[in-house]
């Protein structure tokens, strides 16, 4: 659970794309919101499914960038 | 009196999210949404897509589950279209003759498919808007069905790609000679087109439909080149219209309601949000009409902000996306104004990016398969606009 996803908020229309994939790490506010963490799998999924591409994912033991 | 509260004609997007950020937002007035078709309030892009495969249901493409309505006090009016808007009362009447008073009025009628006349009347040819198009058409994507679907925009072409996924062989007929020219620039359309063919696709462009022939069902299209186009259905996709014409006679604009970037029209009480809506574009300085999925979802909560006494943030730039034959295609941006396109990556292997410049500015950008180019892209064309904006104000 190494995977750590933020969110642009300027980005973000809440489609909830990744709230299907992932309901334990992401919320749907005004925007997705990011309420929890779960497996890197599903974060790195629900990143990939974002029509708007406003989730990043972060590898918190790198700091290298893994999406987009 | 009984609160009057906020009446949302319209059961798309736009309504909802209107009405989920009004109660977010705290409001505790009476909420109701009248829904023109006879189901609550879905999501349309998988129409052409996963549910119009058969991958999801009817139930998978509801926004909410029925008690999410209930649960929040929002009184859904199923099956009932509005009829006509008296301001001066502030009272909307139904088709079934019932009116309702607001103290705030929403209209998210959203849009109707355009019609094709000379295919009026039989009965294979379809149009995709709602649920009981989608269920209607999904009956006909069959293995070895023959489909033409008229009309190349990003609607024919989804259909296209679901049909072929179910084994349907299908024929694109297409009056321009590079569908999207207008928006996306001929080499796109064109590359757009290049892939359906790959993908066992009858391309037809530069043609036009003359008329059909058959018997209650179309058996074959007359077109204005090539031989007659022999087919089980057809799928008219040739874009939409807003669906504005019960506001006639109401002093609102009946080709699309003008509003400011809160969604607020020239009547006290009344906003508009979505495809029924042509909304003040700060970037251009005038109204526009947006079909996008992005725009009505945030016209919807910029309106229910600004019933809450909230200032809406500034419209994002405009952006949608597309799924065709497992590939996600990202559009943002404004590039109906560029006058220079470079193209990144290797479009013959369906990985690249096309931006549109104007001065040497990015002002818009269509992305295949990359999603890194998209957020990257997005930021600068933001910052183009950002500029402009700024200077506009110095000047």
């Amino acid at each position: 659970m190494s995977h750590i996803p933020t969110i642009d908020r300027s980005a973000c229309s809440a489609h909830g794309d990744c709230v299907d994939i992932a309901p334990e790490v992401f919320e749907l506010g005004d925007t997705a919101e990011v309420i929890g963490s779960g497996p890197d799998k599903l974060i790195l999924e629900a990143a990939k499914a974002c029509p708007a591409q406003a989730i990043e994912v972060v590898d918190s033991e790198t700091g290298e960038v893994i999406f987009p | 009196m009984k609160d009057r509260g906020v009446v949302i004609v319209g059961g798309g997007l736009a309504s909802q999210r209107c009405a989920e950020t009004l109660r977010r937002r705290g409001y505790e007035g009476r909420i109701r949404m009248v829904c023109g078709e006879p189901e609550r309030p879905y999501d349309r892009p998988p129409l052409s897509k996963d549910h119009l495969a058969g991958e999801l249901s009817d139930d998978e493409v509801a926004f909410r589950p029925p008690g999410w309505y209930e649960d929040n006090g929002v009184e859904l009016i199923v099956g009932r279209q509005a009829a006509r808007l008296d301001a001066k009362r502030r009272r909307v009447e139904l088709d079934d003759g019932s009116e309702l008073f607001y103290e705030n009025l929403v209209i998210a009628t959203g849009a109707g498919a355009r019609r094709l006349p000379p295919l009026e009347g039989y009965t294979n040819v379809h149009y995709l808007r709602t649920l009981a198009d989608a269920r209607r058409l999904r009956e006909e994507l069959r293995e070895g069905a023959r489909l033409a679907v008229v009309g190349a925009g990003f609607i024919g072409q989804e259909v296209a790609s679901t049909a072929r996924a179910a084994g349907a062989e299908v024929t694109i007929v297409e009056a321009l000679p590079a569908p999207l020219a207008g928006i996306l620039g001929e080499e796109v359309g064109l590359w757009l087109m290049k892939m359906h063919d790959e993908e066992g696709v009858e391309v037809r462009l530069g043609t036009k439909l003359d008329g059909a022939r058959g018997n209650g069902a179309v058996e074959e299209l007359a077109l204005s080149k090539g031989a007659p186009l022999e087919c089980d259905a057809v799928v008219v996709g040739i874009g939409v219209a807003p669906a504005a014409g019960w506001l006639k006679g109401s002093g609102l604009e009946t080709d699309g309601v003008l509003t400011d970037h809160a969604g607020r029209t020239s009547l006290p009480g009344v906003w508009a949000a979505g495809d029924v809506a042509r909304s003040f574009d700060h970037r251009h300085g005038e109204h526009r009409r947006t079909e996008h999925w992005d725009a009505a979802a945030r016209q919807g909560m910029a309106v229910a902000r600004a019933i809450a006494g909230e200032e809406p943030d500034p419209h994002p730039l405009p952006s949608f996306w597309s799924d065709q034959y497992g590939l996600r295609i990202q559009y943002v941006g404004h590039a109906e104004g560029a006058d220079d396109v470079t193209v990144e990556g290797r479009p013959s292997e369906r990985d690249f990016a096309v931006v549109y410049t104007q001065e040497e500015q990015p002002v818009g950008a269509l992305v295949v398969a990359r999603p890194k180019d998209f957020a990257r892209l997005r930021k600068e064309i933001e910052h183009t606009y950002a500029q402009r904006t700024n200077g506009k104000e110095h000047s």
